[in-house]
C-alpha cells in the first residue's frame, strides 16, 4: 500500500512534463555548424566558452522558465535539475563574467531568436524541427 | 681504615654521593627530556601539518562546488572572491585557482614572499571537477598552508611538553635523592663516621643500619666488619712477627759479634759493606770505633801475601755464584805470618758474604803430619813414602827435561837383627843413627838418603847415568858401614848388601825401580853380603821362576799334592826294621815327583812349610795307626824345619794330632839339623824341651856337617845322632870318613845317645858299623824311600837280605 502514493506522484509528474517531451539541440541552419558534441553543447549552455567550433559567437537560447522541455533538456544534457540550474547561474551572475543563456518567454521566441541570430543555438522539441534549424546533438534515451 | 682522610671522605663520600647521584638524575632526566621534546616537536610538527592539511581539506570541501563553477566558468572573479574567501582563514598563506590552463586567482596573505614558501610547508593542492562531469578536470586549486601557524603551534604543544616534562623530572629528581639520602646517603654517613671513630683493634665492629639486615648495605657492613677482623688478626701476627724479628735479630748480632771467625759482606769489588769485631781483630784493624774511617775499605788491601788471589776469589765466586773457600796467608804487624781460610758465597745483588778463620794451626798440624809421614823419626830421614815422593819427583822432572836419570840403591845392613837382638834396641838404634850419617858423608847434596824398614836404607844418587859412578858410591858406602861401630865402647863390625837400579835405564816406575833394586839386593845377599850388585833382568827371571814356583806351591797343598815316602831304618843288633824316616815328596801334576830340595828352600822362605809340616805330621799318624792296626811297633822319623820351630809345629798341635790318631809320642822321632837349633837357642830349646817331655823322641839329623858341638849335645835333649850319610858312604877302611863315625858313633854312645848311619850302601859299611857298635842304619843298601804300600815288600826284602848270610856284598839295590 505504500507505494499507491509514489506511484501516483509519478503519474502526476509525467502528467505534467507532457509524454512526448524530446528535446534536440538545434542551430541555425545557415550557421554551416554539422554537429555539436554533448560537452560542447554543455560548455555553450552553461558559460564555459560561447563560442562554436566554427569560431563564431554562440549564441544559447532557453526555453521558458517554466518550460518542462527546458527541465528536460538540463536534465538529460548534466543530469541536473533546473534548480540546480539556477543556483549554478546564481553564483556566476555577480561577479558579470558571463551570464546564463537568454530565456526566451515563449516557445516561439525561442524559433524566432533562431532564426534571427546565425550563431543562436537552442534546444526545441523534436517535432518543431523544422528546415531552418539543423539538430546537431541529439539525446540518447 | 680507622685513618680515612676527612678531606677524601668528603670528596668520595656522602654529601658527593648525594650530589653526584642527583646530578646523575638531573642530567639524564634533563638528556631524555631532550630527547623527549625534540620528539614531541617532531610528532607535534606532524601532528599540525596533517591537522592543517585536514583543515584546509575542509576548508575546501565546504567551497568545492563554488570552486567548481568557478572553474567550471572560469569565473576570475568568483575564483577571487573564493581565494580571498580562503585566504581568511588564518592557516591559509595563499592560494592558486587554475582553471583550464588559465589562472583564474593567486593570492597571498601578508608579507612572506613566495620563496619562503616551499620551505617545510606541505602545499595542497586539489583538483577541481566539472559541476557537471565529476570525471571531467576543469581545474586546480594550490593551497599553501602558513607555517608560522605550524610553527607557532608546535611551539605551543613543545612549551607545553617542556613544562610538563620539567615537572615531572623535578619530581623525579627530588624523589631519588630523597631515596638515596634517606636509604644510602644516611647509612652510609652513619657507617663512615662510625668508622672514623672506631678501633677495631678493641674488638669494635659496625652495627647493621636498621632495617638493612638484608640489603647490600647490611652485606657491606657485614664485609667490613669481616675485613676489619682479618686486618686486625693480620696486624697482630705481624706484631708477633716482628718481635720474633728482633728477638732474632739480636740472638745474630750477638753471634755475630761474638763469633770466633771473622764474618763480614762485601760488594762485587771487595769493598767491605760490614764486618765483625773478629774481622777486624784477625787484620789488626787500628781502632775498633772508628768505623768511618774504615767504610770503604777494599778487601784487596788487607794484608795479603798475594792480593791477586783474593780478588780472584771474589771474582770467581761472583761469577760461579756458587760459595768459594780458599786458604791464604796474611802478614801481620809484628811480622808474623798467619794462615787464614776464607770461604765467600754470593748473597744476590753482587753482594758477597764472607766468613774468615784463622787456620795456621791447622796449617802447621797438617805440614807436620804430612812431614812425619814421610820422615823416619829415629833417624830424620825420609821414610819409604818420603822416598817415594821423590822418586816421583825426579821421574817427573827427568818426563819434563828429558835430562837427568838416577841410581836407586837399596842397602840393607847383613846381620843387623843378630846386634838388636843381641844387644838391645837402643844398641840398634844408636847403630843405625851413625850409619844414617856415614850414608849422608857419602852422597851430595841434591841426592836422597832413606830409612826404608829396621836395617835397609835407600840412596837416591841424583843426575847419575853410567854405572861406574853408583859403583863408586856403593864401594864407598859398603866401605863406610865396614867401619867399626862403637856401642857403650863395645865394637861391632857389620857389612852392608846393596842393590842398584839405574833409572832410566832399568826401569820407569816407583814400584818397578823399588823391587828391582830389592832384586838386586836380595841377590847381594845371597851372594853372602857385603858386595853391592846392579839389577840384572837374569834376577827378574829368577824371581819370577820363584813366584811361579810358589803359586804351584800353593796349589799343591790347596790339591794335596804332596806324599810321604819312607825309608826303613834297620836294628843292626836285632836285625829287623825297626821304623822308618818319613820324607816328603811332591807329585806334581806336569813334572813328576818332585824332590824335596827343589821346593823345600822356598817353602821355608814363604812360610809354607808349615802347611807342609802339618800335612806331613798328619800323613806320618796315619802310617803309624796303619801299622799299629797291623801289629807293627815301627818308629817315624819326621823332618823339621827351622820355620816351624817353636809356634809353625806347636808342642800342642803335636800333642792334639797323635792323641786325634791314639799314636803312643815314642813311636814318633822329630828330626832337626844342628842349624835349627843354632838359628835361635832359645827358642829352639825351649821347643826341644817341650816336646821331649811329651815323650817325642829328638834325633839330631845330619850330624858332623856343623859345628857338631859337644857343649849343644849335652844343652839339648836328643835322643839319637844321624851321621850324615856323606860320611858313610864314602866310608872306607882306615880312611879319614871311618874314623870320624867311629869317633862320632863313639862319642854319642859315651852321651847315651842312639846312633843311626845314614847313607848305607854296602855290606861293607854294615861289617864297619857294627864294628864301631852303630845301632841302627838306613841307606840304599836296605832300600830308597819308597811309597807306604811298597813298604811290606821292603821290609821282606830287608828281612832275607839280613837272613841270607850277612853281610851279602853285592846286595840288589831297589
Amino acid at each position: 500500500m505504500r507505494t499507491l502514493p509514489l506511484l501516483l506522484i509519478c503519474v502526476l509528474l509525467g502528467v505534467a512534463s507532457g509524454p512526448h517531451a524530446e528535446p534536440v539541440v538545434v542551430v541555425n541552419a545557415r550557421s554551416g555548424i554539422e554537429r555539436l558534441s554533448q560537452d560542447e553543447v554543455i560548455n555553450i549552455f552553461l558559460g564555459r566558452y560561447r563560442k562554436l567550433p566554427n569560431g563564431a559567437q554562440a549564441i544559447p537560447i532557453d526555453q521558458p522558465e517554466t518550460s518542462a522541455l527546458r527541465a528536460e533538456f538540463y536534465r538529460r544534457l548534466v543530469n541536473k535539475e533546473l534548480n540546480e540550474i539556477n543556483a549554478y547561474w546564481s553564483r556566476l551572475i555577480f561577479s558579470g563574467k558571463t551570464s546564463p543563456p537568454r530565456s526566451a518567454s515563449s516557445v516561439s521566441e525561442v524559433i524566432t531568436l533562431l532564426g534571427s541570430h546565425a550563431g543562436s543555438i537552442a534546444y526545441i522539441e523534436r517535432s518543431q524541427v523544422d528546415p531552418r534549424f539543423r539538430i546537431v546533438l541529439e539525446f540518447q534515451r | 681504615m680507622t685513618q680515612l682522610n676527612p678531606a677524601a671522605a668528603k670528596l668520595l663520600g656522602m654529601p658527593g654521593l648525594l650530589m653526584r647521584s642527583t646530578l646523575m638524575v638531573i642530567l639524564a632526566s634533563v638528556l631524555a627530556g631532550v630527547v623527549a621534546v625534540a620528539y614531541t616537536a617532531y610528532t607535534t610538527s606532524q601532528r599540525a601539518q596533517e591537522t592543517s592539511q585536514i583543515r584546509l581539506n575542509e576548508l575546501l570541501d565546504t567551497i568545492e562546488s563554488t570552486l567548481e563553477v568557478a572553474c567550471f566558468a572560469k569565473d576570475a572573479t568568483l575564483a577571487g572572491d573564493l581565494a580571498d574567501g580562503l585566504l581568511s582563514n588564518s592557516d591559509v598563506l595563499a592560494v592558486n585557482i587554475t582553471g583550464d590552463q588559465h589562472v583564474l586567482a593567486d593570492k597571498r596573505r601578508g608579507w612572506l614572499d613566495a620563496a619562503s614558501d616551499a620551505q617545510g610547508v606541505k602545499l595542497l593542492k586539489r583538483p577541481i571537477y566539472s559541476p557537471f562531469d565529476s570525471g571531467k578536470i576543469v581545474g586546480h586549486i594550490l593551497l599553501t598552508p602558513d607555517p608560522r601557524v605550524i610553527s607557532a603551534r608546535i611551539k605551543e604543544e613543545v612549551r607545553l611538553a617542556a613544562i610538563q616534562l620539567s615537572w615531572q623530572l623535578a619530581m623525579v629528581a627530588f624523589a631519588v635523592a630523597a631515596i638515596m639520602l634517606l636509604f644510602i646517603v644516611r647509612p652510609i654517613k652513619a657507617m663512615s663516621d662510625r668508622l672514623h671513630s672506631m678501633d677495631p683493634t678493641t674488638g669494635e665492629r659496625l652495627p647493621v643500619p636498621r632495617r638493612h639486615a638484608d640489603t647490600e648495605l647490611g652485606q657491606l657492613v657485614s664485609d667490613v666488619n669481616a675485613l676489619s677482623e682479618r686486618l686486625v688478626n693480620t696486624l697482630a701476627a705481624e706484631r708477633n712477627l716482628r718481635v720474633q724479628r728482633e728477638i732474632d735479630e739480636k740472638k745474630y748480632h750477638t753471634i755475630f759479634d761474638n763469633a770466633e771467625s771473622g764474618i763480614f759482606i762485601i760488594d762485587g769489588a771487595g769493598s767491605l759493606a760490614s764486618w765483625n769485631p773478629a774481622f777486624e781483630r784477625m787484620f789488626e784493624f787500628a781502632q775498633p770505633h772508628a768505623d768511618d774511617e774504615y767504610a770503604w775499605v777494599n778487601m784487596g788491601l788487607l794484608s795479603w801475601d798475594d792480593p791477586r788471589k783474593i780478588s780472584e776469589l771474589i771474582s770467581s765466586a761472583l761469577r760461579r755464584s756458587s760459595a768459594m773457600a780458599e786458604d791464604m796467608l796474611i802478614h801481620l804487624r809484628d811480622g808474623k805470618r798467619r794462615w787464614v781460610n776464607i770461604v765467600l758465597s754470593p748473597v744476590g745483588d753482587n753482594l758477597l758474604q764472607g766468613v774468615v778463620h784463622d787456620v795456621t794451626h791447622l796449617k802447621e798440624a797438617e805440614a807436620s803430619a804430612r812431614r812425619l809421614v814421610i820422615t823416619d823419626p829415629l833417624t830424620g830421614l825420609a821414610n819409604r813414602l818420603g822416598l817415594e815422593e821423590r822418586l816421583r819427583a825426579h821421574i817427573q822432572e827427568y818426563a819434563f827435561t828429558q835430562t837427568g836419570g838416577f841410581a836407586l840403591l837399596l842397602i840393607n845392613l847383613d846381620a843387623f837383627r843378630q846386634v838388636n837382638e843381641g844387644m838391645g834396641l837402643p844398641a840398634g838404634d844408636s847403630i843405625l843413627q851413625t850409619t844414617t850419617s856415614r850414608l849422608s858423608s857419602c852422597v851430595k847434596s841434591g841426592d836422597t838418603v832413606a830409612r826404608l824398614s829396621a836395617d835397609s836404607f835407600g840412596v837416591i844418587l841424583n843426575r847419575i847415568t853410567q854405572g861406574e859412578v853408583a859403583d863408586k858410591i856403593s864401594g864407598r858406602i859398603r866401605q863406610a858401614i865396614r867401619q867399626t861401630y862403637f856401642v857403650d865402647g863395645s865394637p861391632i863390625n857389620l857389612h852392608a848388601s846393596i842393590g842398584i837400579t839405574l833409572f832410566p835405564n832399568d826401569a820407569f816406575d816407583v814400584p818397578t825401580l823399588l823391587r828391582q833394586s830389592e832384586l838386586a839386593m836380595d841377590s847381594a845377599k845371597s851372594a853372602g853380603g857385603d858386595v853391592h850388585v846392579f839389577y840384572d833382568p837374569v834376577l827378574a827371571e829368577a824371581a819370577e821362576h820363584r813366584r811361579h814356583l810358589e803359586n804351584d806351591l800353593r796349589g799343591a797343598i790347596r790339591n794335596n799334592e804332596f806324599v810321604l815316602f819312607y825309608q826303613p831304618i834297620i836294628d843292626l843288633r836285632t836285625r829287623r826294621v825297626s821304623g822308618a824316616e818319613a820324607l816328603i815328596r811332591w807329585r806334581h801334576p806336569s813334572r813328576g815327583l818332585v824332590p824335596p830340595d827343589s821346593f823345600i828352600p822356598l817353602a821355608e822362605k814363604t812360610g809354607l812349610i808349615i802347611d807342609i809340616g802339618l800335612f806331613a805330621l798328619d800323613a806320618a799318624c796315619r802310617q803309624l795307626l796303619a801299622w799299629q792296626g797291623q801289629a807293627l811297633d815301627y818308629t817315624l822319623s819326621l823332618n823339621v824345619s827351622g820355620r816351624q820351630i817353636p809356634d809353625g809345629l806347636s808342642p800342642a798341635r803335636l800333642r792334639e794330632v797323635t792323641d786325634h790318631y791314639g799314636i803312643g809320642t815314642r813311636r814318633l822321632a822329630l828330626e832337626i839339623t844342628e842349624g835349627v837349633m843354632l838359628h835361635d837357642i832359645e827358642k829352639s830349646l825351649h821347643w826341644l824341651k817341650a816336646v821331649h817331655e811329651m815323650g817325642f823322641r829328638v834325633y839330631l839329623d845330619d850330624f858332623g856337617t856343623g859345628y857338631s858341638s859337644l857343649s849343644y849335645l849335652k844343652m839339648f835333649p836328643v835322643d839319637t845322632l844321624k851321621v850324615d850319610q856323606s860320611f858313610v858312604r864314602d866310608m872306607r877302611d882306615d880312611n879319614n870318613e871311618h874314623t870320624l863315625v867311629g869317633a862320632i858313633i863313639a862319642m854319642g854312645k859315651s852321651l847315651g845317645l842312639d846312633i843311626v848311619a845314614e847313607g848305607v850302601e854296602l855290606s861293607d859299611h854294615i861289617k864297619a858299623l857294627n864294628r864301631m857298635g852303630c845301632h841302627y842304619a838306613q841307606g840304599y843298601y836296605f832300600s830308597r824311600p819308597i811309597p807306604a804300600e811298597e813298604f811290606g815288600a821292603a821290609v821282606h826284602h830287608i828281612d832275607t837280605l839280613l837272613k841270607g848270610g850277612l853281610p851279602a856284598e853285592q846286595a840288589p839295590r831297589l
